[in-house]
C-alpha cells in the first residue's frame, strides 16, 4: 500500500482537492463565525431530545416497573423540568437581545 | 533512680527558647534575647552534668557494666503488634557523654555569641535557631530508636540550613546553605532506606532490641537479613551500609565531604558549634550506636574504616594549602572525624580489642574542646581583622594576647603534644589501629604529622610571620569572648586526663588505658617535625611556602582546588544529569507545551483562525502522545503476562 | 447515601440561588451551610444514621472508607472555601453557578468512592468530570482558559472512551457490571479460574482511563496545560480534592474488581509509579512559574498515592487516606496564598517574608510539607506509602527511586522558600489580607504538622 502511494502518479487539480459535498458547489468555508444562540439552541434540543428517548423503555416496562417506577420516572422529569426552567431564567432561549 | 523528672527539661529548655525568642523576640526581647538563652542552656548544662554524675558514678553501674537506661519512652505510632514508633530517651555512656558535651560547649557557644553577635539586626532570631539547632542534636542523642534519631537528624539538617544561611543578604551564605541542605538531605534518604530495611527486617526499630536481635546469630531476623541478598551482598550489608551512608553525609566523609567548607559562611560561632559538637559527630554517634550490629558485619565495618582513614588523611592535605582561615579549621575537622571513624572501624567487642571504640569517642569528647576553641578563637580574629584570609593577618600575637595563648593550647592539643588533650586519645586511636590494621596506622601516623604541621602553619602564618600590620586601634574585646575561650582552653588541657575507658566502652565494662611509652614516641616525634617545618616556612615571612609548594607542583595546586571534587560533582550534577535527563524534559516543556500557549498569547491578528490551527495541533499531539502511552504500556504489559 | 443526596439537591439550590440572592456574600454564606451541613449528614451516616434507604440493587455501597473519604473531601472544601471563595468573584460573573458546579463534583466524588458497580464508576467520573471541564474554562475572556477546556474536554473524551471500552469488555467476560461477585459456591471459590484474556484487556484499559485522571504518565500531557490555564482558584480544587478522590475510586476499583489477579497489573502499576514519579520531579525543577510547578507536583505526588495502588494492603489504604489529606490540605493553602498573589513566578514570591510574614510561614510549613520533612504530615504519609510498598516485599528499587525522587522535589519546593526569605523584593504592596484568611491559614498549617505528630487522629476514624 505504501508502495504503491509512492509510485503511483500523482495529479493534484484544484477540483480534486475541493472539499466533497456530494457534487454539489460549496459555498465558502465552513468556519464561519455564527453567533453563539444557534449553537445554544441546537445544543439545549438535543439535551432534552436524548432525555425525552429514556421514556421510551419506560414506556415498554410501564405495567412491570409498578408506582416505584412511576415514582422514579416523575423525579426524572421534575429534575429536568428544574433544569428548563434554569435555562429560561437564565435566558438562553431568547433569541433577541 | 529517678532520671525522668528532669532529664526531658535537658532537651526541652532549649526548644522553649527557640519557641519564645522564635514568636516574641523581634518584639520584646530584642535586647536580652542572648541573656535568656544562654540562662536556658545553663540550666540544661547543669541538668546534664547532674545526669552524668548520677549515671556515672552512683548507680548507672550494675555488677560493674554499664547498663543503659529508659528513663522515659511513649508510644507514639503503632504500625502493628510487634511494630511501633516510640518517643523517648535513652541513658547509656554514649549519650551521656554527648548530652554533656553538647550541652557544655553550645554554652560556651551561647556564652561567646554574646559577644560576636552583638548588634546584630536579627539577635533574637539567631538565638532563636541557636536554641532550635541544640535541640534537635540533643533529642538525636537521646533517641530511643533509629525513627526517632531519624526525625531529630533531619531537624539538625533544617535548623543548620537556616544557621548557615543565616546572612541572607550574602549570596554565598544562601548558596552554602542550601548545598549543606541538599547534600545532607541526599545522604540522609539513604538512611530512611536503610532505616526501612532495618526496621521491616528487625521487626523492630527500637535500638536495645534491634541491636540484640540482629547480633544473635540464631535469631529469626538475623537468619531472614542475611540470608536475603542483593547484587552480591547482603541485606544487611546494603542496609548498614546505607545507614552509614547516611551518617558519612552528616560527617562530610568523602565523598559528601563538599558541603562542609561551604558552610563557614555562617557566623563563626554557629561554625564551632556544627563543627566541635554537634551535626559532624553525628554520623560517628550514629555509627557507635549501633556498633554492634557494624561489628557483627565484616564488610561494612571495614567500609566505615576505609572510608575514615582515606577522608582523615585526603583533609590533612587539602588543608596544609588552604588560606582562609576557616576552610583550614574545616578541612582539619574532617580530617579528626575521620580519625574517629575509623578507629570505630577498626574496633572490636571484648576487652582486648574494644579499644578504637572507647578511643573513638575519647576523641570525639577531647576533640570538641579544642576544635570549639579554635573556631572560637578564629572568630576573635576574624572580628578583628575583618578578613578570613590568612594573608591579611600576622602578627597578631601582641594585639590578641588571651587569643594568642588559647590558640596555642588548641594547636599543641589538636597536633597530639603532651600532655594537652589530644594526645591521649590520639594515642589511643593509634594503638587500635596498630593493633588491628598496620596500613590505616600508617596513614594515622602520617596524617597526624601532617595535622600539626597544617595546625601550626596556621598558627604561625595568623599569630607571627608579618609585623603587626595597623589594626591597634581595637581591643580584645570583653568578658563574654575571654570567659568561654579561658575556660574550652582548660578543658583541652585537663580533659585528656580522663580515664575514659572507665566510663565508656563497647560493652559497658571498664576497660583499661594501657600506655606505652615506646609506642608514643613516634606520633610525637612526628607531630613535633610537623611544627618544626612549620617554624622554618612561616615564623618569618619569606619566600620559602612558595618554593615548596613550586616543588610539589601539580599536587599542591589539586590539593588547593580541593583536589577537584567540587568540580566533578558540578560537572556530573550540570554536565550530565542536567544535560541528559533534564534538558531534553525541559525542553519537550519549553517548546512543544510552553512554545504553543505563548505563542496563541503573541499573536493579535485573527486569533480565531490562530487558535484553531495551532490549538488543533496540539491537541492531536497530545492525542498522539495518549494512544502511544496506551500502546506502549499494552506492549510492555503483554511481555509481563504470566 | 446521606451526603449523595444532599450534594445534588443543594448543587440544584445553589443552581437557582443565582436567581434569587444577589448578594454575593449571601451566596458565598449558602454555599458553606451547605457544605456544613453535608459534613455533618456524613458524619451522622459514620455513626450509623441514614435518612435515606434507597434500594440500589448493591451497586452503591457506603463503607468505612468511602465515607471517612467523603468527610476528608468535604472538609477539604470546606476549608477550599473558606480560603478562596472570595477569589471566585474575579472569575466571572455566575458566582452562584461555580458553587453549584462544584456541588455537583462533590456528588460525584460520593459516587465514585462508594460504587459497587462499573455504571456508578463510570456514571461519577462523568459526574466529576463535566463541571469540572467547565469550571477549567469559566475565565471565558482568557484565551488560556478556553484552550485549556477544550484541550482537557477532548483528552477526557479520549480517555472516558477508553473506559467505556474496558467496561464493556469486562461485562464480556463477566456477564455483570458488579465489582465483585462472591462465588455462588465453596466449591467455585476453591477452584479459581484463570482470567481470560477479554477480562485481562478490560482491565488494562480502565487502569489506563484512570490513569489519565489521576494524572499518571505517560497520561498526564494535559495536566501542566488544564492546571495552568485554569483559572488558579479551580486548579486548587481540581488538583487536590478531586485527584484524592478518584485515587480512592481507583484503589478501590482495583482491590474489588481485580485484586485477584494482582499479579498481573501490579508490575505495570510500578513502571507507571515510576515514570510518573521521574516525569513530576524532573520536569518540575525546570519551571519558571509556581504555578506549572505545582501543577508538575501535582503530578509528582500522584506519583507517591500510586504507590497505595501498587501495595493494595492495610498499609497502602492508611496511607491514602492520609496522603490524600496530607497533600489536599497542603496544597489547597499554598494555592490559596498563590492567588492572592499578581505574579505567578518564583520571583513573586521574593520577600513575601517582609511583607507578610505569616503568609510566608504558613506557606513554608505548606511546602516543607509537601516535601516531606519530618513532623509534617507529608513526610508521614510518604512514610506510610514507602512502608507499605516494602511490606509487598518485591521491586525494592522503587522504593529507592521514589525516596531519590522525594530528594528532587525538595529542590523546587525549597525555590519558593527561598525566595520568600532569602530573596529582596517588593511583593504586591498593595496586598491585603484579612485576619480571618490569616487565621484559617494558621490553622491549617497547625492541622498539618498535628497530622504530621499525631497521624492517629485521622486514622483512627477508618477503624471507629
Amino acid at each position: 500500500m505504501v508502495l504503491t502511494h509512492l509510485l503511483g502518479p500523482k495529479r493534484k487539480t484544484t477540483d480534486k482537492l475541493q472539499t466533497f459535498a456530494s457534487g454539489i458547489e460549496t459555498h465558502g468555508d465552513a468556519r464561519h463565525p455564527m453567533a453563539i444562540k444557534y449553537f445554544l439552541t441546537a445544543i439545549l434540543f438535543v439535551l432534552f431530545d436524548v432525555e425525552v428517548i429514556f421514556f421510551y423503555p419506560y414506556a415498554v416496562n410501564f405495567k412491570g416497573l409498578g408506582w416505584e417506577g412511576f415514582f422514579a420516572v416523575l423525579l426524572f422529569v421534575a429534575f429536568f423540568l428544574c433544569g428548563f426552567i434554569y435555562i429560561i431564567k437564565k435566558g438562553a432561549l431568547k433569541w433577541e437581545d | 533512680m529517678n532520671y525522668s523528672q528532669y532529664i526531658a527539661l535537658i532537651p526541652l529548655l532549649p526548644l522553649a527558647g527557640f519557641i519564645v525568642l522564635g514568636l516574641f523576640g523581634k518584639k520584646y526581647f530584642k535586647q536580652s534575647a542572648g541573656i535568656i538563652a544562654t540562662l536556658l542552656l545553663l540550666v540544661s548544662t547543669a541538668l546534664s552534668i547532674y545526669t552524668a554524675y548520677n549515671y556515672f558514678f552512683i548507680d548507672g553501674k550494675i555488677d560493674g557494666v554499664y547498663h543503659s537506661v529508659i528513663p522515659l519512652k511513649y508510644k507514639w505510632l503503632s504500625f502493628s503488634e510487634n511494630l511501633s514508633i516510640d518517643m523517648g530517651i535513652l541513658l547509656d555512656p554514649i549519650a551521656v557523654m554527648m548530652l554533656v558535651v553538647v550541652t557544655f560547649i553550645s554554652l560556651m557557644v551561647h556564652v561567646f555569641s554574646l559577644w560576636y553577635m552583638k548588634g546584630e539586626e536579627r539577635f533574637s532570631t539567631y538565638y532563636a535557631f541557636l536554641g532550635l539547632f541544640t535541640f534537635s542534636m540533643l533529642g538525636l542523642v537521646i533517641s530511643v530508636n533509629i525513627f526517632q534519631i531519624y526525625i531529630f537528624w533531619e531537624l539538625v539538617g533544617v535548623s543548620s540550613y537556616l544557621l548557615i544561611g543565616f546572612y541572607y543578604d550574602k549570596p554565598s551564605a544562601v548558596a552554602a546553605s542550601k548545598k549543606a541542605f541538599i547534600v545532607t538531605r541526599f545522604a540522609d534518604l539513604a538512611f530512611l532506606i536503610g532505616i526501612l530495611i532495618l526496621g521491616l527486617q528487625g521487626q523492630t526499630l527500637d535500638f536495645g532490641v534491634l541491636i540484640q536481635r540482629l547480633t544473635d546469630i540464631q535469631s529469626p531476623q538475623f537468619i531472614s537479613i542475611t540470608s536475603a541478598s542483593f547484587i552480591g551482598f547482603s541485606v544487611m550489608t546494603w542496609a548498614l551500609t546505607l545507614v552509614f551512608i547516611g551518617g558519612a553525609g552528616k560527617s562530610a566523609m568523602f565523598p559528601l565531604h563538599i558541603w562542609l567548607p561551604d558552610a563557614m559562611e555562617g557566623p563563626t560561632p554557629v561554625s564551632a558549634l556544627i563543627h566541635a559538637a554537634t551535626m559532624v559527630v553525628a554520623g560517628v554517634y550514629l555509627v557507635a550506636r549501633l556498633f554492634p550490629v557494624f561489628y557483627i558485619n565484616h564488610v561494612s565495618l571495614q567500609l566505615v574504616a576505609y572510608v575514615g582513614a582515606f577522608s582523615s588523611i585526603f583533609a590533612a592535605i587539602i588543608a596544609c594549602t588552604q588560606t582562609d582561615i576557616k576552610r583550614v579549621l574545616a578541612y582539619s575537622t574532617m580530617s579528626q572525624i575521620g580519625y574517629m571513624l575509623f578507629a570505630l572501624g577498626v574496633s572490636g567487642i571484648g576487652d582486648e580489642h574494644e579499644l578504637g571504640y572507647t578511643a573513638s569517642m575519647f576523641h570525639l569528647f577531647t576533640h570538641a574542646f579544642f576544635k570549639s576553641l579554635l573556631f572560637l578563637g578564629a572568630g576573635a580574629v576574624i572580628h578583628f581583622v575583618h578578613s578570613n584570609e590568612m594573608k591579611d593577618m600576622g602578627g597578631l600575637r601582641k594585639l590578641l594576647p588571651i587569643t594568642h595563648i588559647v590558640f596555642l593550647i588548641a594547636c599543641l592539643a589538636i597536633a597530639g603534644i603532651p600532655p594537652f588533650a589530644g594526645f591521649f586519645s590520639k594515642e589511643e586511636i593509634l594503638l587500635a589501629a596498630y593493633n588491628s590494621n598496620k596500613f590505616i596506622y600508617g596513614i594515622a601516623l602520617f596524617t597526624s604529622g601532617l595535622t600539626a604541621f597544617y595546625m601550626f602553619r596556621l598558627y604561625f602564618l595568623v599569630f607571627w610571620s608579618k609585623t603587626s600590620s595597623a589594626h591597634a586601634h581595637h581591643r580584645e574585646g570583653n568578658a563574654a569572648m575571654k570567659t568561654p575561650l579561658v575556660i574550652l582552653a582548660a578543658c583541652s588541657i585537663l580533659s585528656g586526663l580522663v580515664s575514659f575507658g572507665k566510663y565508656v566502652s563497647a560493652d559497658g565494662k571498664e576497660i583499661e588505658s594501657h600506655f606505652h611509652l615506646v609506642f608514643s614516641i613516634a606520633p610525637v616525634l612526628l607531630a613535633v617535625t610537623g611544627i618544626c617545618i612549620a617554624v622554618g616556612l612561616y615564623k618569618n615571612e619569606s619566600g620559602k611556602p612558595q618554593r615548596v609548594a613550586s616543588f610539589f607542583g601539580v599536587l599542591y595546586k589539586s590539593a588547593y582546588r580541593k583536589f577537584y571534587i567540587d568540580e566533578v560533582y558540578l560537572f556530573v550534577t550540570k554536565k550530565i544529569i542536567f544535560n541528559l535527563i533534564g534538558r531534553p524534559a525541559a525542553w519537550i516543556d519549553k517548546n512543544i507545551v510552553d512554545g504553543l500557549i505563548n505563542g496563541i498569547a503573541g499573536i493579535t491578528a485573527d486569533i480565531s483562525s490562530a487558535i484553531k490551527g495551532i490549538q488543533s495541533g496540539k491537541v492531536q499531539g497530545y492525542a498522539l502522545y495518549f494512544f502511544g502511552g496506551v500502546l506502549t504500556l499494552a506492549i510492555i504489559f503483554i511481555y509481563l503476562w504470566k | 447515601m446521606n451526603a449523595l443526596l444532599l450534594s445534588a439537591l443543594w448543587g440544584v439550590v445553589m443552581m437557582f440561588s443565582s436567581f434569587l440572592v444577589k448578594e454575593k456574600s449571601a451566596i458565598r454564606n449558602m454555599a458553606v451551610a451547605g457544605l456544613v451541613l453535608l459534613l455533618l449528614v456524613n458524619i451522622l451516616e459514620m455513626n450509623g444514621k441514614v435518612f435515606f434507604d434507597i434500594n440500589t440493587r448493591g451497586m452503591i455501597y457506603f463503607d468505612r472508607f468511602s465515607l471517612l473519604f467523603n468527610s476528608i473531601a468535604f472538609i477539604s472544601t470546606f476549608i477550599y472555601f473558606i480560603l478562596s471563595a472570595k477569589d471566585m468573584e474575579k472569575v466571572g460573573d455566575n458566582y452562584a453557578e461555580y458553587f453549584a458546579l462544584i456541588f455537583f463534583i462533590l456528588c460525584g466524588i460520593t459516587l465514585v468512592t462508594s460504587f459497587k458497580s462499573l455504571l456508578i464508576l463510570f456514571l461519577g467520573i462523568e459526574i466529576i468530570s463535566i463541571p469540572l471541564y467547565i469550571l477549567t474554562g469559566s475565565d471565558k475572556r482568557n484565551l488560556k482558559s478556553n484552550e485549556a477546556a477544550l484541550k482537557y474536554f477532548l483528552m477526557g473524551s479520549f480517555s472516558t472512551g477508553l473506559m467505556l471500552m474496558g467496561i464493556a469488555l469486562i461485562y464480556g467476560a463477566k456477564g455483570t457490571f458488579m465489582t465483585f461477585v462472591p462465588p455462588a459456591t465453596v466449591k467455585e471459590a476453591a477452584q479459581a479460574t484463570p482470567a481470560s484474556a477479554l477480562l485481562i484487556a478490560g482491565m488494562i484499559l480502565l487502569l489506563f482511563s484512570m490513569s489519565f485522571k489521576v494524572s499518571a504518565a505517560p497520561f498526564h500531557f494535559w495536566t501542566p496545560d488544564v492546571y495552568d490555564g485554569a483559572p488558579s482558584v479551580f486548579t486548587s480544587f481540581m488538583a487536590t480534592i478531586v485527584k484524592a478522590a478518584v485515587f480512592a475510586s481507583f484503589i478501590r476499583l482495583f482491590n474489588d474488581a481485580f485484586g485477584a489477579e494482582k499479579s498481573q497489573w501490579q508490575l505495570l502499576v510500578a513502571i507507571i509509579t515510576a515514570a510518573t514519579l521521574f516525569i513530576g520531579n524532573i520536569t518540575a525543577v525546570f519551571q519558571q512559574s509556581v504555578k506549572r510547578m505545582l501543577a508538575y507536583s501535582s503530578i509528582s505526588q500522584a506519583g507517591f498515592m500510586l504507590f497505595a495502588l501498587y501495595a493494595m494492603n492495610g498499609d497502602g489504604k492508611e496511607g491514602l487516606i492520609l496522603y490524600a489529606t496530607a497533600y489536599s490540605l497542603a496544597t489547597i493553602g499554598v494555592f490559596a496564598v498563590l492567588i492572592k498573589l499578581k505574579d505567578f513566578s518564583f520571583e513573586g514570591f521574593n520577600g513575601l517574608s517582609k511583607n507578610q510574614p505569616i503568609l510566608a510561614a504558613t506557606t513554608t510549613i505548606f511546602l516543607l510539607s509537601l516535601a516531606g520533612i519530618p513532623l509534617t504530615a507529608g513526610f508521614l504519609s510518604k512514610f506510610y506509602m514507602l512502608k507499605a510498598a516494602m511490606e509487598t516485599g518485591q521491586n525494592l528499587w522503587l522504593v529507592i527511586f521514589a525516596v531519590l525522587m522525594a530528594a528532587v522535589s525538595v529542590y523546587y519546593y525549597f525555590r519558593v522558600i527561598q525566595a520568600m526569605y532569602f530573596k529582596d523584593g517588593d511583593v504586591s504592596p498593595d496586598l491585603t489580607v484579612s485576619p480571618a484568611f490569616k487565621t484559617i491559614l494558621v490553622f491549617l498549617a497547625v492541622l498539618v504538622i498535628l497530622l504530621g505528630i499525631f497521624p492517629g487522629l485521622l486514622l483512627n476514624w477508618y477503624y471507629f
